[in-house]
């Protein structure tokens, strides 16, 4: 028998374990925050260099909620709420009882049996990860009792467990072989008198991205926990009983998941590793830097190790407010892009025209020498989603003293109406955490589950706990949940905005509904007409809120981005979409990582001159006349802005390849050159940053979201002018299936190993077994 | 409403910097109110930034061709007397 993750009983089965976990986490949102905080300093558990937050319960030091119960951990009272297990009142305690199978995000097993402790009363150890406290309930986590078993476990577990941690990639930051240091005995009674060896177990091939060496494995079954409770794929699950018991697939297939790195590092011991890692380093050799993810618009928390000036792998940081504990696949595994089809020179095309390499005085005396010739308002500037806020400052500054008004991102959005003029027209208002608290989300043409990974598996959880119910408008897509299917056009969203759509009174009745507009619906004709409908919509859910009395100021409308610093650009006052561009036909055309191919030559006057500024050798360095070689995102001091209006900044991990440099730099030297009074006033990161918040204040509030309003304002304007026509045509999702989730940006479509990803993924749809 | 008109073409941007709660931003708030919809109506190409953030003095910032710049702290104004100041940094640069 194959037992999946939990096939159909998913939502049934969490909901219920979800009992047990209420009590201990509040209602999975913000009272979670406090009490992490609270109990962050209580107990770690760390493995490959990230810090898992200790289960969470009531601060030990705040006052007892009024039906909390008295628990002494080793003599020491702690207050909990009724339904805190053991081992989470012990966390409170200061105690970290030792586990493999318990994981805070993930749903009880209980079946790794170590940690067992001694209760006084009872006969036998418990199990404290499953057993609830009882009131006046005595804990010796320390007994000579407690410390038998764990051992008795830990002899059992290395049993069957391969002795080769000299060469398992898992080695230095292995729960197995710190809890056998810390809680094993000093000797084994395993000898192999017959010769047959340990158990043994074929590995398994689950893609380009997870090596398994299943000799290893434990059955913890948190890989498989992981799959069908966070990614919603239950592609993992056992397989036979007792010593025959084995985790796989069954049939050999990809673990088809955008998340499915995560269960790297969930797994205790060394059975599933990273392929793209496998036998480079050892954890304490690595170099550690804190930065913020670009591959998507969430800008999830990372941990970049490097070595020797190369990138050896990226992990996950803990942030409650945007990616928890998990990053996509693309997050982790992009890296190697970094190191294929850099520019590292500064080119300028020859008499012959062909690019060729030049020394950086000569290449912006030779961009100055052209630009000095063409007046700023036949010039313009067009940037990617993957530039800081730095950088576009100092572009947007430079340009503006020449003259230009022609400041556009790659990625449209409505210019209408309020346009970009206010923050709430474009930022995910109620934060990501908000996905939490709302009890209906309506999904505008994206396919959250490529565009936004980790958000979707927020979407995901509360929809397993929360009861949290998704409608969709826009192409038809697995997200791994079941949605309300409204229809694929801006029809229905007319309709809603109108209130005579049958779905209208369910959206009226919800207490705190959530819209997210994907920004790729954005992106074609019916982009303006999306965006007004759903602000009229929102605004009407927002009166009728306000007019049942509720106080609450819940944001409604959110507007989901694809791009790391989109936001950032907005904010900056860029104009989004290339329309501008392509209407003047400028004769100097400055592009900044953009490499999406929206504007061609075709779109520009016949002899103008096109200057690239990036990292990487793309679409738009392929239509360069000049290339100044940028620094990628690992490679600088940057500030990024996410979808939710949240200024965070990614710090330096490793120098930037060759001759490329910091781009503000770049424009700041650039400025030098270029004609009257055009030099740049700053000349450090800090002098940059006092800019930003001349230009808006909220850039340098790291780390905070600062809140955006004024929905009436822009529903007005939006209202008075006439309501934009649409061609009812499907909103179109632009990452349909999992293949198309891998390669969206310069970075990833030069990875390798994202390319074994597309591969791996359409392989899989050709097979019998399907995606 | 007196004051709100086309602001010409010398102006190429305003940001207008406020707190979401703080007392010294209540006019700026009050001119988001009332006098942002009209006047972005007359002026629906201008870039009028509303960049809110907590605790922050408010100010009006207005940008001018060939990236000239201006600004005037907007504390304890009342909203009448933000319109006339976008209205004199309309005028040009050195009418302040």
């Amino acid at each position: 028998m194959f037992h999946p993750g939990g096939v159909h009983g998913a939502r049934h089965i969490a909901q219920s374990l979800h009992h047990v976990k209420n009590a201990i986490r509040g209602t999975c949102s913000s009272k979670l925050l406090m009490q992490q905080k609270a109990a962050a300093a209580v107990a770690v558990e760390s493995k490959k260099g990230t810090v898992t937050p200790p289960p969470t319960g009531p601060a030990p030091t705040a006052p007892a909620a009024p039906n909390s119960v008295e628990v002494y951990i080793d003599d020491k009272m702690v207050m909990v709420e009724p339904g805190t297990t053991v081992l989470q009142a012990a966390a409170l305690a200061g105690v970290e009882i030792p586990r493999f199978c318990y994981h805070d995000r993930l749903s009880i097993a209980g079946n790794c049996r170590m940690c067992l402790v001694e209760v006084e009363k009872s006969v036998k150890p418990v199990a404290s990860c499953a057993m609830p406290v009882m009131k006046g309930m005595r804990v010796k986590t320390n007994s000579p009792m407690t410390r038998k078993a764990r051992e008795g476990v830990m002899e059992f577990l290395l049993m069957n467990h391969p002795l080769d941690c000299p060469i398992c990639d898992q080695g230095g930051e292995c729960d197995l072989q710190d809890q056998s240091m810390m809680f094993g005995s000093d000797r084994s009674r395993f000898t192999d008198i017959k010769f047959d060896g340990k158990r043994a177990v074929e590995d398994k091939n689950i893609g380009p991205l997870i090596k398994t060496i299943m000799n290893r494995c434990i059955h913890c079954t948190r890989c498989i926990r992981f799959g069908s409770e966070v990614a919603g794929v239950d592609d993992l699950g056992t397989t036979g009983r007792g010593n025959e018991m084995q985790v796989g697939t069954y049939v050999e297939k990809l673990f088809a998941s955008e998340l499915s790195g995560n269960v790297i590092d969930l797994c205790p011991v060394g059975a599933l590793t990273s392929k793209p890692y496998a036998f480079t380093y050892r954890p304490w050799e690595l170099r550690k830097h804190e930065s913020v993810d670009v591959m998507d618009g969430l800008g999830s928390a990372i941990l970049v190790n490097s070595r020797g000036g190369e990138i050896i792998r990226i992990l996950p940081r803990v942030h409650e407010g945007i990616n928890e504990e998990w990053i996509s696949d693309k997050t982790r595994f992009v890296y190697d892009g970094l190191k294929r089809q850099r520019l590292t020179q500064p080119m300028l095309k020859n008499s012959q025209g062909l690019l060729e390499p030049v020394d950086w005085e000569d290449a912006l005396s030779g961009i100055a020498a052209r630009i000095n010739r063409v007046p700023g308002q036949e010039m313009a500037a067009l940037v990617g989603g993957l530039c800081d806020v730095e950088a576009l400052t100092a572009l947007k500054d430079l340009m503006n003293r020449l003259g230009c008004e022609t400041l556009c991102t790659e990625e449209s959005f409505p210019m209408n109406a309020a346009g970009t003029d206010l923050r709430s027209n474009y930022l995910l208002n109620t934060k990501i955490t908000g996905v939490e608290e709302a009890d209906l989300v309506l999904l505008i043409g994206t396919n959250i589950r490529f565009e936004a990974p980790v958000l979707n598996a927020r979407i995901r959880k509360a929809y397993l706990h929360n009861n949290l119910r998704i409608a969709s408008i826009g192409e038809r897509v697995d997200l791994r949940y079941e949605t309300d299917f409204l229809g694929d056009s801006v029809h229905v969203l007319a309709q809603l905005a109108d209130g005579d759509h049958k779905y209208s009174e369910i959206l009226s009745k919800a207490k705190k509904p959530m819209i997210i507009v994907g920004s790729s619906s954005l992106q074609h004709g019916d982009g303006t007409a999306v965006l007004a409908n759903a602000i009229v919509l929102a605004d009407s859910l927002r009166s009728k809120m306000s007019s049942n009395g509720d106080e609450s100021d819940w944001k409604v409308l959110n507007v989901l981005h694809r791009h790391a610093n989109q936001v950032g650009a907005l904010d900056l006052g860029y104009k989004a979409g290339p329309s501008a561009i392509k209407q003047m036909q400028p004769k100097v055309l400055f592009m900044m990582g953009a490499d999406d191919g929206v504007v061609q030559r075709r779109d520009l006057a016949g002899d103008a001159f096109v200057i690239y500024q990036g990292h990487h050798g793309d679409k738009g360095a392929e239509m360069a006349d000049a290339v100044l070689p940028g620094a990628a995102y690992t490679e600088k001091y940057a500030t990024y802005v996410n979808t939710e209006g949240r200024a965070q900044r990614g710090n330096v991990a490793v120098t930037p390849p060759g001759m490329a440099r910091e781009d503000w730099k770049i424009l700041r030297a650039l400025s030098e050159f270029v004609r009257g009074s055009s030099v740049l006033p700053y000349d450090s990161l800090d002098e940059v940053r006092k800019r930003l918040a001349e230009i808006a204040p909220h850039l340098t509030r790291y780390g905070q979201v600062e809140d955006a309003n004024y929905f009436r304002q822009s529903k007005d304007l939006v209202w008075n002018a006439a309501r934009p026509g649409h061609s009812g045509q499907t909103l179109p999702a632009q990452q349909r299936e999992l293949e198309d989730f891998y390669m969206t940006n310069t970075i990833s479509r030069a990875s390798r190993t994202m390319a074994k990803c597309v591969t791996a993924a359409r392989h899989q749809k050709s097979t019998r077994y399907g995606l | 409403m007196a004051g709100i008109r086309a602001l010409g073409a010398g102006l190429k941007e305003l940001r207008i910097h406020m707190c979401q709660k703080s007392p010294s931003s209540q006019g700026a708030r009050d001119f988001m109110e009332s006098f942002y919809v009209p006047l972005k109506q007359r002026n629906p190409e201008l870039p009028i930034l509303v960049r809110e953030c907590s605790e922050i003095e408010p100010r009006l910032w207005a940008r001018y061709g060939y990236g000239a710049e201006t600004s005037v702290p907007l504390s304890n104004m009342n909203k009448e007397s933000i319109m006339q100041k976008i209205n004199e940094f309309a005028s040009g640069p050195r009418m302040r």
